[in-house]
């Protein structure tokens, strides 16, 4: 019961110094931990309900076996006494006074008188008696002996009578009493038998119960690492629980600050940034504006400034951009519009407004809600994509979609390599193809900035290779992706800050 | 077209670059540092448009633009760094009409400038538009509520009078981006969320069960009588 499951990676290490002790406690370990309670809880109740079996089945067979020789003893005295009445009497029918005398069911009388042997069954007669006990009892010493005859289990009394010169002899079977006892043991087993599997029940029960706790917790862990940073344990009063929804909740804390940190720092930069950006941005501007009055030189250098700045201003936006998905500032500002339509207006503005778009019969005035923006930047960053690597966009294609509705953004090639098709996502991946990267207009952020604004709306996006070797970026956006409640909706609605999961009881769940 | 503008921006060296670009294409600048300093400098000589920098020393930018809003209708641009729609809404609750991003590129804020200026020079609508105990009329710029006069900005009243001249009549942000604010593709449907949103409380009896000015999800906004 000792939580050898949950321990720090590096104890385990430093542990298996000791491999035959670690196999062992591996091979336990393996079991899980219901399992092992359960095995615990099973000995256990089979050891005290065994040990007490045990103590019963003892008291009660010389209980029981007591009181029997006791009224075999009192009656063979009864018998042996009578018997020496009859004997002063001479002449006697010494085998009639034996069937006379008043026995015990089974039991055996024998007598004998002057080397001579009566019974009140001649034809077991004095050979049922063990020859020693025979000898002592006919030298004059009372004795008795439990012996087995013929598989049943026999008591004998021998007592001498020396007044007559004889020494009577009673044999009783205590097969009744071997018979109550089989029964009382087959019972006490039975009894040791459903008392271990009442426990290990139970302790596959309690443990059941004891690890809910752990369940939750499970639960919280997995919904934080799915982005949802807020959960927090509710403690409850218990102080164990307490503890580890403290412990779990500062862990989630100290991540959530990390992770917002690190989120505000490119947050910050982006922002601090900005300033200087538009003193450049509105100079260069005015430079620009003033063009054809500079000499030739002069020009190259402000086109060249002009060309950069623009990249510039665009990584900043797009770290920006990308530090809101990340401190989970990002917001959809949610519209119904018709996607098609969307899509020809943002190639129009990307300008690319004479590449064709098909829109598809069935999603011709299909309205879905979407972030315009984000989808504009979408449908913008694919084709930035597809003129600095692809040779440019040559088609657009609208598609309905289980669910929802596919556009597609298609180039001339040459086709992402199918081992870069998942990395072209990452933020700042550089492929292959980056070779290319130093005449572009390229900010690295470009392909995981689509990434992220389609994910925002709950749809996914991936490349695909076609005949020519072309690639065709595919953006899949669900029709009900959200459920509405306003216009704009935060990712990160207000109603999750303040979500917490119940560690235990369940009833304290609001 | 020119105007008078009137700068208020901390940075030496944006106020002065935004001045150049500004007044290439033809406008007077006035320059103010602060919110306070801007305060003094319209109530001397009142600007056509105020471009309004959100983050100054002293009196913020929000401050600024709601104290201006006490005494003028005069079109205001909110300039900020941040995007977020914190900053972006409050802005706009704070009263101004349009807002632009760092680093913004002269040319497009010149566009928003004109704009402005073009829609608070044209006015030809019908003389008075009804609507429950609301009267607007759009020759003399005025709005009364059961015969008292309300208080609007410009951007406000535009949009006042672009809903009250399609009765029951669903628009969409972009149309009222387009016919209000003068924009074509490019406007922040948040402009209009809050403008309506301030229109609301100035003439609805109850602002949070708006009666006349009322959102018809995912599709835009629509007055009824």
């Amino acid at each position: 019961m000792r939580g050898r499951r949950l321990r720090l990676e590096s104890d385990v290490r430093r542990r298996q110094a000791d491999p035959a002790r670690d196999r062992h406690r591996r091979r336990w370990s393996r079991l899980g931990l219901r399992a092992r309670v359960t095995v615990t809880f099973g000995l256990g109740a089979l050891a005290l309900s065994a040990t007490m079996a045990g103590l019963t089945y003892l008291t009660a067979r010389q209980f029981i076996l007591h009181e029997r020789e006791t009224a075999i003893l009192r009656q063979a005295y009864v018998n042996a006494s009578l018997a020496r009445s009859s004997l002063r009497t001479p002449n006697q029918n010494i085998t009639q006074l034996l069937e006379n005398l008043d026995t015990l069911p089974g039991s055996l009388s024998v007598l004998e008188q002057r080397g001579q042997w009566y019974a009140d069954s001649p034809s077991v007669g004095e050979r049922a008696i063990p020859a020693p006990l025979r000898a002592l009892v006919v030298s004059g010493t009372p004795a008795t002996q439990h012996f087995v005859l013929g598989g049943s289990p026999q008591m004998v009394v021998g007592l001498p009578v020396p007044s007559v010169g004889a020494a009577y002899f009673e044999v009783f079977s205590l097969a009744d009493e071997a018979r109550i006892l089989r029964i009382l043991a087959l019972a006490l087993a039975g009894a040791a038998l459903v008392t271990t599997a009442a426990g290990a029940v139970i302790g596959r029960w309690a443990s059941g119960r004891a690890l809910r706790p752990l369940d939750e917790v499970s639960k919280a862990a997995e919904t934080i690492a799915g982005g949802r940073l807020h959960v927090r344990l509710v403690a409850a009063d218990d102080p164990d629980l307490s503890a580890l929804a403290a412990s779990f909740n500062r862990m989630a804390d100290a991540l959530l600050q990390r992770i917002e940190r690190e989120a505000r720092f490119t947050s910050d930069v982006s922002h601090e940034l900005r300033s200087p950006l538009t003193t450049l941005v509105t100079s260069l501007g005015v430079l620009e504006s003033h063009r054809d009055d500079l000499p030739i030189r002069s020009r190259q250098a402000v086109d060249l400034l002009t060309a950069e700045l623009r990249r510039f201003q665009r990584m900043v936006d797009d770290l920006l951009e990308i530090s809101r998905v990340d401190t989970g500032a990002a917001e959809l500002s949610l519209d119904e519009v018709e996607v098609g339509e969307l899509v020809r207006e943002a190639a129009q503005a990307s300008g690319v407004g004479d590449v064709p778009v098909d829109i598809a019969p069935a999603v011709v005035g299909l309205r879905l809600l979407v972030d315009k923006r984000r989808i504009e930047r979408v449908v913008a960053n694919l084709v930035d994509n597809a003129a600095q690597y692809a040779g440019g966009v040559t088609r657009f294609t609208v598609e309905p979609a289980p669910g929802g509705i596919r556009v597609a953004v298609i180039d001339q090639g040459p086709g992402v390599a199918p081992t870069e098709r998942e990395h072209i996502f990452e933020r700042f991946y550089r492929g292959h193809t980056s070779g290319r990267r130093g005449t572009t207009d390229g900010t690295g952020l470009g392909l995981s900035l689509v990434a992220e604004h389609v994910r925002l709306h709950g749809g996914r996006v991936w490349v695909e290779s076609g005949v020519d070797n072309e690639n065709r970026f595919v953006v899949e956006l669900p029709a009900h992706g959200h459920d509405l409640t306003s216009p704009t909706v935060p990712i990160r609605t207000d109603g999750d800050l303040d979500r917490s999961l119940p560690i235990y009881p369940r009833s304290d769940a609001s | 077209m020119t105007g008078r503008l009137l700068l208020v921006e901390d940075d030496e060296r944006i106020r002065a670059s935004m001045r150049m670009a500004l007044e290439d294409e033809g406008y007077d600048v006035d320059e103010a540092a602060s919110g306070e300093m801007a305060l003094e400098r319209f109530a001397e000589q009142p600007a056509d448009v105020v471009l309004i920098d959100l983050m100054l020393p002293g009196m913020d930018g929000f401050e600024c633009c709601r104290q201006l809003r006490r005494t003028s209708a005069v079109p205001v641009i909110m300039v900020t760094a941040r995007t977020d729609t914190h900053d972006v809404v409050a802005g706009l609750e704070a009263g101004a009409d349009d807002y632009v991003t760092k680093p913004f590129v002269a040319k497009e804020l010149a566009a928003r400038i004109r704009a402005l200026l073009r829609r608070a020079r044209s006015v030809d609508e019908p003389s008075v538009l009804t609507f429950g105990d609301i009267e607007v009329r759009p020759d003399e710029g005025t709005v009364e509520r059961a015969g008292e006069e309300v208080h609007c900005t410009r951007t406000e009243f535009r949009l006042l009078c672009e809903l009250a001249t399609n009765p029951g009549k669903v628009l969409s942000r972009e149309q009222l981006l387009d016919r209000v604010w003068g924009y074509d593709y490019f406007g922040d449907g948040r402009l209009v969320d809050v403008h309506i949103r301030r229109l609301r409380t100035k003439i609805e009896p109850d602002p949070a069960n708006p009666r006349h000015i009322l959102t018809v999800r995912g599709m835009g906004y629509k007055l009824t009588a």
